[in-house]
Formats: structure tokens, C-alpha cells, sequence
């Protein structure tokens, strides 16, 4: 137990672990991370095995850099711990006993006599470093008095705060790593989903896309409506960089898609018999709209894809998200009589002929034809629902980070120790003093300290 | 004036201010490296009004993509020689920051290098901008204060060797230990602004900015990990020093690894590893 205990104090193990995490991080941006097995074969070959096996492809969630993140921990906490009750005694208890010469022996110091008697000099002392903010510690001996005087002391503790800060990130990521829960939400205006692992629902009332006027994108909001036990409870705006919180939930607009299903189209309907005839439509898939016309009074498009083909078994599929040859199943009605029925395809429009059903199908020549003259995919919301306990634990660790760079770099405690002894008709006084860091501040306020006490009052 | 108006006087400055600064180093006359910093003061309050024209122009902060982070960078530096430059000691590094400070503008100004203002996407529309790249870079400045003194505390010997050997170079005799405690002292006052800022500006505001707009605060993007790998060697170069007493050369060579990790950071994130922060 000692021996580990040993092991774990050392700084040099520190070092090593340093190095180790750095080499390791180096080589996680040298090796893609979590691509597909055929990816990193044809990347490398013989050595692909190598690596998957190594965990080198999903490094930074292997088991042997998080034993390396806990094997940092404990090293940071036994040097920690080791170091910190010199560190505290140092800054806390007072001196047992020192003397003129190690006083003098100090960075700063000086030596004079006060023609005064020991309490008057102590309390002058006293009174002026109490005015420069040191705490003072006193102990009075036969005919002397000793005084430590201190200040900015918890400037001993930054490094200290600044390791419990970096603890408690790890232990921030860690749970964050065990416990946190994402799921995307793409959600087109007026669809409902329900939250995973919540009671409530998130309900997209509408989503707009914002554009520069050179055409880039330049925002999404997702107006959203929680409904939890079937009322609804919060409304908001969600954008990229303002989230909306509920319950411990966080909703992050993502980005945004386009659905082909949900396409909206205009739809030309045109009579063989009837050359002047033209009537446009515009309608969603799944749609129906009505047309006023003795022969068509109903219209619906049953399905749409953006770059028709026929598969397997002529079955209809898309090849692509592209608009490379768009088609929409389209029928009409002329009261229950179907008049029209099937794909009408935009880069062909000839095609549109289509065959009713019923007494229409006994002709030869349709009565109705319908082009596709133009179609938009729906944008729809891709929103993100995410939980994340470990995160409050971050920002803890961050202002204690920031706090202890602080006090480790810009708070440098000074001390000051003074003995006075008394002889007939006055008192020796000797100083002397020492700060961390800026000795040429510290210098210029020992100075002034010593230069006041020593002018008569 | 126009912002490229501006922004050229700017660079005109900084390369007389480098012609000043190293007219003063070879012809031994120290006055003249007051005049070298005078034309980089001038340089800098250009520069200044080019990043500001610039913002007000696009609406939004200077940096958004390899040209503006360039300025912005060089900008940084010059306010670091500026601030520090004001204690005598630091003086000397004026030449050789100014050297980086003209390649860095020169780099920007270079014709490969797209310049306009772009508008923003989404993800970057936010007031963290200005925090997290600002700080972050106001961090590397001082990296790279640290790192120009720890290149002349690893070339002082050699520089002596040259004052002995090649008198008609008339290099001024110094104490050698004298110069090199110096600027070993000056590099850990760098670092000792440098990192707490980089800590600050790169990883704490990163994650709280990433949190803000993806909903997670680290994802092991190769950026993130290179801001990492820059903080452990600059922790390293804390380490060996407070703890294990290292000083001189081998504190000098973590600095000047530490110096090219943000470096590489900064450039060869973007230009030879894609990620998350493809756009800067």
C-alpha cells in the first residue's frame, strides 16, 4: 500500500502520464476516428487490424486511455493531498521561532532602531502592517517579540484549486460519458414526437429558415411547444447557439432536412379534348384538393420521389434524394368516378396520360392528362434532445480552474518577519521578508511599510 | 480610408518597423529599437482601425475565417510586444516578434487567400465568438512571446560564438549567463500570461461556446484535442520547472514544442486534419 501510494506521489509519474496522454491524443487526430472497418482497410492496409485491435480507431473511449485518465487522477490526488499540509501550514501556523540573522538572511530586509519601549514599537508595527492587509502572528518572548506577518495566502493554493478543478472535469466527463442521453428530433412544422425517456412531447408548431440575401443559410427556428400529461406547458424559439430548456432537458436546433415525401407540388391538369383547357393545382403529397370542373372535382397526390426508377419486382423506388427525375402517383375523381390514376413524371411530360378506372377505363382516350410542373421538398427540423448530468460538474471544474490560475499566477503571497528586542531606551528591529513572484512590488510596499514605521509620529 | 487601405498601411509600418528594429540590432545603436517600436505602435493603431472598420462593415467579429484570424493573430502579437514591451528587458524580442508579425500579415496578404467578409453560419452566430477566439488568441501572442525568448536563450551560445569568431558582424558583448536568465525569466512571464489566457479563452470558453451550440461540451474534435495537447505541454513546462526545478535549455525546448503545438493548432488542424471547426 505504501509503495503505491509512493508511486502515485511522484511528479515524475506525472510527467509520464502527460507525455503518455499527449502521444495518445496525437495519435487519435492522426487516425480517424470511428470509421467503417472497409474505411480503415483501404487506409491502411495490413496495419488496419492492428489498430482496431490497439483501439486505436475509437481511441479516446478505449480502455486503455481511460485507465491512463484515472491512473492521471490518482496522481493528481496523492501529489495533491501529499503536498497540501506543508502547503497549509506554511500559509496558516505561525513560525515557532526565528532570529535576526535568518530575518536578514530573507530576499528583502532591513534593520533599524525605535527609540521607543517593545509594546509602543510592537504596536506601530502592528498597526501599520494591519494596514497593509498581512495577518499578523505574534509571540513575545523575554524582552523581545516576534512577528509574522502574512498575506495573500490562499496564493499558496492556487495549484491546488487548479487540480481539484481538472478532478472534477474528469469527473464531469465521466459521468457525462456514463450518463448522458441524445436523441435527434426531426420534426417538419405541426408533427409531434415524444421525448425519449421523458414523460413529455415536443411538438414543432412551426420552422423557418432564414437566408442572407446572398442565399446562404444564415438561421433556423423551430417554434416548439412541450406538451407533458396532454397540456402544454412551454412554448419557445429554438435556434443554433439558443437552445430551450425544460426539465432537465436541453433542445438544440441541429440543423435542418429536406423530406421528398411531404414534397409540395403544382399539378397541371389538361383535357386531350379540350386544347385551351389548363388548370394548375398545388397541393402536398398526401393531400386532396378540390377542383372545380364538370369533369374533375377531386385531386390527391399519393406519393412522390425525386428520382423515380423501378426496382425489383417493378416496384417504385427512389434512387436518389436528388431531383434527378421526379414523379408523382396522382389521382382524380370525377364525384366517386376515379378519372385518373398514376405516376406523372416532370421531365416527361407525355407520360402523364395516366388510365381511369370504371366507365372512363372502357375509352381509349383518357379525359383528363396531369403534368408535374413543379415540386419542393418540406424542410423539416432536425432538433436534438439531450441530457446531460456531467455538464453542471464541467462548468464547476472550469471556475475552479479559472480561479486557481488566478491565485496561482497574479496572488502571490508575501511574508514578512520582524523581531524586535529591547534594550535600554529603545528597540533593534530587525525585518526581513519574501513574495512568490513580483519581488519588485513586494520590494516597493516593504519599503514604504518600514520607511513609515520608522518616522517618529 | 478603406479597411485593405488601412490594413496595408498597417503592414508597411510593421516591415519598417522590422527594418528599424534590425538596423538598431547590426548597426549596435539601441535609440534606433525605440523607433522600431514607435512604427510598430503606428502599425498597431492601423491595424486597429482595419479590424474595426471590418467589423462594422460585416456585423460581426474579426475573425471568422483564415485571413481575418491571420490579422487578427499578427494583431495579438503586436499588442503582447506592446504591453511587454514597455519593461526594457523585452525590448530585445521586438525584432524578432515584429519578424513573426510580418510573415503572419504577409501570409494574410497573400493573394491565395480569399478576404472577403463572408456572412456567418448559423453555428457561429453567437457572442462567444468574440470570447473564445479572442482570448485564445490573446494567449498564443504571449506562446509567442515565449517561445521568441526561448529561441534566443537556446541560440545565445551560439550567437556568442559568433561575436567571438566573426568580429566584422560586430555583435555587442553581453554577459552570456546574465542574458540567457533573463530571457529564460522573460519566457515563464509570457507563459505565466500565455496560459492562464488560452485556458481561459481556448478550452473553458470552447466548451461552454460548444455546449451552447452542438449540446455538447467536448466531442474529440481533432481541434479540441490539438487545444488539449497545447495545454498538457505547456503544463509540462509549468511542471518541470516549479516542481522539478528545470530551467534553461530544456524548459526553453518545451516552450518552443509548446509554441508549435499552437501552432499547429491554429494552422494544420484546418489545412491537414477535418473537423468540427473546419471554417477557422
Amino acid at each position: 500500500m505504501r509503495s503505491v501510494w509512493k508511486f502515485l506521489s511522484s511528479i515524475k509519474l506525472a510527467i509520464v502520464l502527460i507525455i503518455l496522454l499527449t502521444v495518445a491524443s496525437v495519435i487519435g487526430t492522426l487516425i480517424p476516428q470511428g470509421r467503417s472497418a472497409a474505411e480503415y482497410t483501404s487506409r491502411y492496409g495490413v496495419l488496419a487490424g492492428l489498430f482496431t485491435a490497439l483501439r486505436l480507431t475509437a481511441l479516446y473511449r478505449s480502455v486503455w486511455f481511460l485507465v491512463l485518465l484515472l491512473l492521471f487522477a490518482a496522481n493528481t490526488i496523492v501529489c495533491t493531498v501529499t503536498r497540501f499540509g506543508p502547503k497549509w501550514r506554511r500559509a496558516f501556523r505561525p513560525v515557532p521561532d526565528f532570529d535576526p540573522k535568518s530575518v536578514c538572511s530573507m530576499r528583502s530586509s532591513c534593520r533599524f532602531r525605535l527609540p521607543l519601549d517593545l509594546e509602543a514599537a510592537r504596536g506601530k508595527v502592528e498597526r501599520e502592517l494591519r494596514g497593509h492587509r498581512y495577518a499578523v502572528n505574534r509571540s513575545t518572548g523575554e524582552g523581545k517579540a516576534l512577528l509574522q506577518a502574512r498575506k495573500r495566502r490562499l496564493g499558496w493554493f492556487g495549484s491546488d484549486m487548479v487540480h481539484l478543478g481538472l478532478l472534477v472535469i474528469l469527473a464531469g466527463g465521466l459521468t457525462s460519458g456514463l450518463a448522458s442521453r441524445k436523441s435527434p428530433l426531426a420534426l417538419a412544422g405541426g408533427q409531434s414526437a415524444p421525448v425519449p425517456q421523458t414523460s413529455f412531447t415536443l411538438r414543432l408548431d412551426t420552422f423557418e429558415t432564414e437566408y442572407y440575401p446572398g442565399g446562404e443559410i444564415k438561421d433556423w427556428k423551430s417554434t416548439v411547444t412541450i406538451v407533458d400529461g396532454g397540456a402544454p406547458v412551454k412554448t419557445g424559439t429554438i435556434e443554433v447557439n439558443r437552445p430551450l430548456k425544460y426539465r432537465g432537458v436541453t433542445f438544440y436546433q441541429q440543423g435542418y432536412g429536406l423530406d421528398w415525401d411531404l414534397a409540395r407540388c403544382v399539378l397541371e391538369l389538361k383535357k386531350p379534348g379540350d386544347p385551351a383547357f389548363s388548370r394548375a393545382v398545388s397541393l402536398r403529397v398526401g393531400e386532396r384538393a378540390p377542383v372545380d370542373d364538370p369533369d374533375v372535382t377531386l385531386i390527391a397526390i399519393r406519393r412522390f420521389v425525386p428520382d423515380f426508377i423501378l426496382g425489383e419486382g417493378n416496384q417504385v423506388q427512389s434512387r436518389s434524394e436528388d431531383p434527378n427525375n421526379p414523379a408523382a402517383l396522382v389521382e382524380a375523381w370525377k364525384g366517386e368516378e376515379r378519372v385518373f390514376s398514376g405516376w406523372v413524371f416532370a421531365k416527361f411530360p407525355e407520360f402523364g396520360q395516366g388510365h381511369g378506372t370504371g366507365a372512363a377505363a372502357g375509352r381509349n382516350a383518357p379525359k383528363v392528362a396531369v403534368v408535374l410542373k413543379e415540386y419542393t421538398p418540406s424542410p423539416y427540423s432536425v432538433l436534438e434532445a439531450a441530457r446531460d448530468p456531467g455538464a453542471t460538474l464541467i462548468w464547476i471544474g472550469c471556475a475552479l480552474i479559472s480561479v486557481g490560475f488566478f491565485l496561482a499566477f497574479y496572488w502571490p503571497p508575501r511574508e514578512i518577519r520582524i523581531v524586535l528586542e529591547a534594550s535600554p531606551e529603545r528597540v533593534d528591529l530587525a525585518a526581513g521578508g519574501q513574495a512568490s513572484k513580483s519581488r519588485e512590488s513586494f520590494q516597493a510596499e516593504f519599503d514604504k511599510i518600514f520607511e513609515s514605521i520608522r518616522r517618529p509620529e | 480610408m478603406t479597411e485593405s487601405t488601412l490594413f496595408t498601411i498597417a503592414f508597411v509600418a510593421y516591415v519598417l518597423a522590422l527594418l528599424v528594429y534590425f538596423a538598431a540590432l547590426f548597426a549596435r545603436r539601441d535609440r534606433w529599437a525605440g523607433g522600431g517600436l514607435v512604427l510598430a505602435v503606428i502599425g498597431f493603431l492601423f491595424h486597429t482601425a482595419a479590424l474595426v472598420l471590418r467589423t462594422v462593415a460585416s456585423g460581426h467579429a474579426p475573425f471568422t475565417n483564415m485571413f481575418e484570424s491571420l490579422s487578427f493573430l499578427s494583431w495579438a502579437i503586436v499588442l503582447a510586444l506592446v504591453v511587454f514591451g514597455r519593461s526594457a528587458r523585452v525590448s530585445r524580442l521586438g525584432p524578432y516578434l515584429m519578424l513573426i508579425v510580418v510573415a503572419l500579415v504577409a501570409l494574410a496578404s497573400s493573394p491565395l487567400m480569399p478576404k472577403e467578409a463572408t456572412p456567418l453560419v448559423p453555428a457561429l452566430q453567437s457572442y462567444w465568438l468574440w470570447l473564445h477566439v479572442s482570448v485564445t488568441m490573446l494567449g498564443e501572442a504571449f506562446f509567442a512571446v515565449a517561445f521568441v525568448a526561448s529561441l534566443l536563450f537556446i541560440a545565445a551560445p551560439a550567437v556568442d560564438f559568433l561575436r567571438r569568431y566573426l568580429p566584422w558582424l560586430r555583435i555587442r558583448a553581453v554577459n552570456v549567463e546574465e542574458k540567457k536568465a533573463r530571457l529564460d525569466a522573460l519566457a515563464y512571464r509570457a507563459v505565466a500570461v500565455g496560459f492562464p489566457l488560452f485556458t481561459l479563452g481556448g478550452l473553458i470558453f470552447g466548451m461552454v461556446w460548444a455546449y451552447r451550440a452542438w449540446g455538447s461540451y467536448w466531442s474529440w474534435d481533432p481541434k479540441e484535442v490539438w487545444s488539449l495537447i497545447t495545454w498538457f505541454v505547456f503544463a509540462l513546462y509549468l511542471h518541470t520547472r516549479i516542481v522539478m526545478g528545470w530551467k534553461g535549455k530544456r524548459s526553453a525546448l518545451v516552450a518552443i514544442i509548446g509554441f508549435l503545438a499552437a501552432l499547429f493548432t491554429y494552422f494544420g488542424v484546418n489545412y491537414l486534419l477535418a473537423g468540427l471547426h473546419s471554417y477557422a
